[in-house]
């Protein structure tokens, strides 16, 4: 099972870096939302796929027995909900992006780098 | 000499304020600190005279061998007389040149060349290397700011800074051959590196370090091929034009040459490349002195090709070289400066400098152009005047050396141009073409007029009484230069002699050139290859390039297209994984395969076939629908592999995505046009598949070594006994590990805090969503639904710390419920129903969190230290549930502000 999971956390990996390398803003957003979910697919495996036991201490048990690797799952867990967070806040400059720029083309965006002719900046000059 | 570099400097820094005070005049004060130097100086000579040397020195940096050591020896003592004592000429000069500056310049520039006195001074009194370098760069950097002084003329500036540039390379060579002298004698004391010069030579530094001396020194005394700076740098007012680039900065390369003499004389090639660069400067410097127009020029070009003789003659072995190169340093500068002065006096008079449109202002500036004239005599080297002297000197090295007659030919040619210079520039201004200029601007003062005849006269009081410079200055100095005491006698007459002979021919020919100038001078400008070769045209070009090529390497680095910058770092991150795979040395290894069983396959195959035909889906919804398939099938897969929370998490988020990313869809084009070219779609995928492979090698070799568990066993036998936990990845998260769950959760806060700002409404919106048709099941059984969720919610939240759930996944169920109402009656009606601002909610679960830790600080135990309750027959409680709870709110109001931002932003 570990082969295959590694396999399938991988490629979803691949695809996500993709869509990533994509210029569509959208596009990109969701290969952000799927490389996430390959990188925790991924993150699962260290722990080890060995058991379907949850990291559940028994009633009447002081320790727990054998069971799925508890330290991973917090790790996930909290990386689900920042990755989640992510995706959004990438969601939201996007629609940003959309509103002010007119555009979901990354090509196209470049306000931010435009900074004007040479001379016109250094108007000082001569 | 402590005392006398401290009194320079802080003279340097209060005496110009007077200026600002006083206005004309000042400078007569102000010249009073250098001519008092100039006193402290000649006090010292009885010390020299006899010579010895004088040695002062401070601990400073011991450990970096920086020790602040100063020498005052014979070479030292005449450039400090020179110094100091054209520098009071110097300011008084300036204080009837700078006549239409204000104040505040006309103190800037004092402030300058006191500063360089400063520097100057202590560049030829330092006896440590690095000492040494320290003032030398600092002439540089003062040069730089008095030849730009004028900064709002750009040929100000570009000569500024080409005179910085090609003096600045030539200090980083002089920082060079010092740290590689350090390096070879473990000393930078420039005692010990002379006198072990043929080992310093001989060790395998030895030709780098002559080879950067030489640099360094051409750089500065403006030797060919770096002589171009120096006229350039006649943009510098001409009293500073005086001072540095023609009687005293200038010749600092000199004076490192001859203090390096035994170094770089240590070296089989060491005097050939000196002679040969001194004999080319000065051919080069001469003929552009006779195509000089320009009164400054011509004198700078002159200035050229005296250092040219003057590094000649310290290339040139024997006593009788380093008697000429003394006595000519101090007759240059003497008659330099002067000569500069007239031009200063000059141009500041009719504000014209073409030699051809100037003529008779003999009338106008009588005492100039007497001073001129003896100054020109003395550079003619027209007995009796110390240029004389110094002339003979020259031919009798030249005679006496080792060297082939070629050098002494350079020198009759260039003494020969010399002479028509001097000629031409002092007949044609002053006393011929009467009538060319009818009127002046300025008429002579005495602050203009008493520089250059002092100097004029000094010229010839030491031709005829030569005793006592002799014997303080020019004696100790060449003992100095050459190592032992050579007998030095200054006489006007030798009686007829190889040297008489050959200076009669020079002014034989010097006066040919005088008569024949308009014809030279007119032929040698007509040759345009002059101009077509600069070395000026090539360091221009070579700025251009380097300004160009900047350009396009940031343009090639910081192209703005997001892409490439993405490949940039994938493909790096790939090179870094592949090699430090390769760099282990070992083949990857491959686990077990274990009992495979079908549905978990099957999950993870779907889950595969999501992410693929998502990078394939035409429409971004189908993408959209297909990211989160594979998502879901990861919560499966999780819930099938023993990871409850994590599956309740992620069926919730994906939900949620589904449900926020609508919205942004809603008001995107949904057209999934093509952004790429086919080529660059094979190139995209050639990177994405070898970065997936790399991790695949590296997950299933990871998979297949042994696992190291002890965090995880800790966690597993502590969680109940310690923390009285059932569900231990509850109880890592907040309890074990609550620092790190309090820095993500601020994390979650501070996103939606960037999503509120980013989403601020904006005028009235009206609600699409409301609008919009929903079906008729929704909308009956939503309310319900939502209801249902939320109490849902808090069970999650309750049971979380025994079973799977959690503040997290109860934040997100808790979203869903408002998601929910949003879908099927708008959102405005689910803002009415959260009641509060979704950042108040934010905030109140931020400071549950946080206060939640102060209850281990009040009993003494560290932050986040949990507490618990445990009365009989009820549940037990503990703080981090409050902790918990806050954990549930910050999630359930920062997608709130999620979603309602982005509902809202997206219907408008």
């Amino acid at each position: 099972m570990t082969v295959l999971y590694a396999l399938v956390g991988a490629a979803i990996v691949g695809c996500a870096i993709f869509m990533i390398l994509s210029r569509n803003l959208v596009r990109m957003l969701l290969g952000l939302s799927l490389l996430a979910t390959g990188a925790n697919l991924l993150l699962f495996i260290a722990g080890r796929i060995r058991t379907d036991q949850a990291p559940i201490i028994k009633e009447g048990a002081k320790v727990l027995e054998d069971a799925a690797d508890p330290v991973v799952q917090a790790l996930i867990l909290t990386a689900i909900v920042i990755g989640f967070a992510l995706t959004i806040i990438m969601g939201v400059l996007v629609l940003r992006a959309w509103r002010t720029q007119a555009t979901v083309d990354a090509r196209k965006l470049e306000s931010a780098e435009a900074m004007g002719a040479a001379r016109a900046r250094d108007g000082a000059d001569e | 000499m402590f005392a006398i570099l401290a009194a320079s400097l802080a003279g340097a820094c209060l005496m110009p304020l007077l200026a600002r005070v006083i206005g004309r005049g000042a400078g007569l004060i102000i010249a009073m600190l250098p001519a008092g130097l100039l006193a402290a100086f000649v006090s010292m000579a009885p010390i020299v005279e006899r010579g010895w040397v004088m040695g002062q020195g401070r601990a400073w940096a011991p450990a970096l061998g920086l020790d602040f050591t100063l020498r005052l020896d014979g070479f030292s003592f005449l450039f400090c007389l020179l110094v100091t004592g054209i520098g009071a000429l110097v300011i008084i000069y300036s204080d009837g040149y700078l006549t239409n500056k204000t104040r505040a310049e006309r103190s800037r520039f004092y402030t300058l060349i006191l500063f360089f006195l400063t520097a100057m001074l202590g560049c030829v009194l330092a006896e440590n290397l690095l000492v040494m370098l320290m003032f030398w760069e600092a002439t540089s950097v003062l040069s730089f700011l008095l030849v730009g002084f004028d900064s709002r003329s750009p040929r100000s500036r570009r000569a500024a800074l080409m005179a910085l540039q090609v003096t600045a390379f030539g200090g980083l060579m002089l920082l060079a051959a010092v740290l590689m002298i350090g390096a070879t004698l473990g000393t930078y004391s420039m005692a010990q590196a002379v006198s072990q010069a043929p080992a310093l030579a001989a060790s395998p530094m030895g030709a780098p370090i002559v080879a950067c001396l030489l640099i360094a020194a051409f750089t500065k005394s403006a030797q060919f091929p770096f002589h171009f700076w120096l006229p350039n740098a006649m943009q510098a007012p001409t009293p500073a034009s005086a001072y540095l680039h023609s009687a005293t900065m200038v010749k600092l390369g000199v004076y490192l040459l001859a203090r390096f003499e035994p170094v770089f004389a240590s070296v089989s090639w060491g005097r050939p490349v000196v002679i040969f660069v001194a004999c080319l400067t000065m051919l080069v410097a001469a003929l552009q002195a006779l195509r000089a127009e320009n009164f400054k020029s011509a004198l700078a070009y002159s200035t050229i090709a005296s250092l040219g003789i003057l590094v000649l003659l310290v290339g040139l072995d024997g006593p009788a070289a380093t008697v000429a190169m003394v006595g000519f340093l101090l007759a240059h500068a003497l008659y330099k400066a002067a000569l500069f002065f007239c031009a200063g006096s000059v141009l500041h008079a009719t504000g014209h400098h073409n030699l051809r449109t100037l003529g008779g202002l003999a009338r106008f500036l009588p005492l100039t152009a007497v001073a001129c004239a003896g100054a020109s005599l003395s550079m003619a080297g027209i007995p009796p005047f110390i240029g004389f002297i110094s002339k003979e000197f020259l031919f009798e090295a030249q005679l006496q050396s080792s060297w082939e007659l070629a050098p002494l030919a350079v020198a009759v040619l260039v003494n020969a141009a010399m002479v028509g210079v001097a000629g031409v520039i002092t007949l044609r201004p002053f006393f011929l073409g009467k009538g060319k200029v009818t009127e002046v601007e300025h008429g002579e003062t005495f602050w203009l007029v008493a520089p250059p005849l002092v100097l004029a006269l000094a010229g010839l009081a030491i031709s005829l009484e030569p005793d006592w410079i002799t014997r303080v200055a020019l004696r100790p100095a060449v003992a100095a230069v050459y190592g032992k005491a050579v007998e030095v006698d200054i006489s006007v007459w030798h009686g007829v002699t190889p040297m008489l002979l050959l200076s009669g021919v020079v002014v034989t020919i010097g006066a040919l050139i005088v008569r024949f100038w308009r014809q030279i001078h007119e032929r040698l400008r007509a040759i345009e290859r002059f101009d077509l070769y600069a070395l000026e045209r090539l360091w221009d070009h070579a700025l251009q390039g380097l300004a160009s090529g900047s350009r396009a390497a940031t343009l090639w680095i910081q192209h703005g297209d997001l892409r490439r910058y993405l490949v940039m770092v994938l493909v790096a991150m790939a090179a870094l994984i592949a090699w430090s795979t390769a760099a282990v040395g070992q083949k990857p290894q491959w686990p077990a395969i274990g009992e495979l069983r079908a549905a978990p396959i099957i999950c993870a195959l779907v889950g595969l076939g999501g992410a693929v035909a998502a990078t394939r889906a035409k429409s971004l919804v189908a993408a959209l629908v297909a990211t989160g398939l594979t998502g879901f099938a990861l919560a499966i897969t999780f819930m099938t592999n023993g990871a409850p929370d994590l599956a309740l998490t992620q069926f919730t988020v994906e939900t949620l995505i589904v449900v926020l990313l609508t919205a942004v869809l809603l008001a995107v084009p949904l057209a999934n046009p093509v952004t790429r070219t086919r080529r660059m779609q094979i190139t995209d995928a050639a990177i994405a598949s070898s970065v997936a492979l790399l991790l695949f090698i590296a997950v299933v070799d990871m998979a297949a070594r042994p696992h190291d568990a002890a965090a995880s066993a800790f966690f597993g036998e502590m969680s109940y006994v310690a923390a009285k936990g059932h569900n231990v990845v509850n109880v890592i998260l907040v309890d074990f590990r609550a620092f790190d769950t309090l820095g993500e959760t601020t994390v979650i806060a501070v996103a939606a805090i960037l999503a509120r700002s980013l989403l601020m409404r904006r005028g009235r919106t009206h609600d699409v969503v409301a609008d919009l048709p929903v079906h008729f099941s929704l909308r009956a059984a939503g309310r319900t639904l939502a209801w249902l969720l939320l109490a849902a919610s808090v069970v999650i939240l309750w049971r979380g710390h025994d079973r799977p759930g959690g503040g997290f996944v109860g934040g997100l169920v808790a979203a869903l419920s408002f998601a929910l109402i949003a879908l099927a009656y708008g959102v405005d009606r689910a803002e009415r129903a959260l009641r509060l601002q979704p950042l108040a909610v934010v905030g109140v679960g931020l400071l549950c969190v946080l206060l939640s830790g102060l209850a281990g600080l009040a009993v003494g135990e560290p932050y986040l230290t949990h507490l618990w309750w445990e009365p009989a027959g009820l549940p037990k409680l503990g703080t981090t549930l409050i902790f918990d709870v806050g954990v549930y709110l910050v999630v359930l109001g920062s997608v709130c502000a999620f979603l309602f931002g982005l509902q809202r932003e997206a219907s408008r």
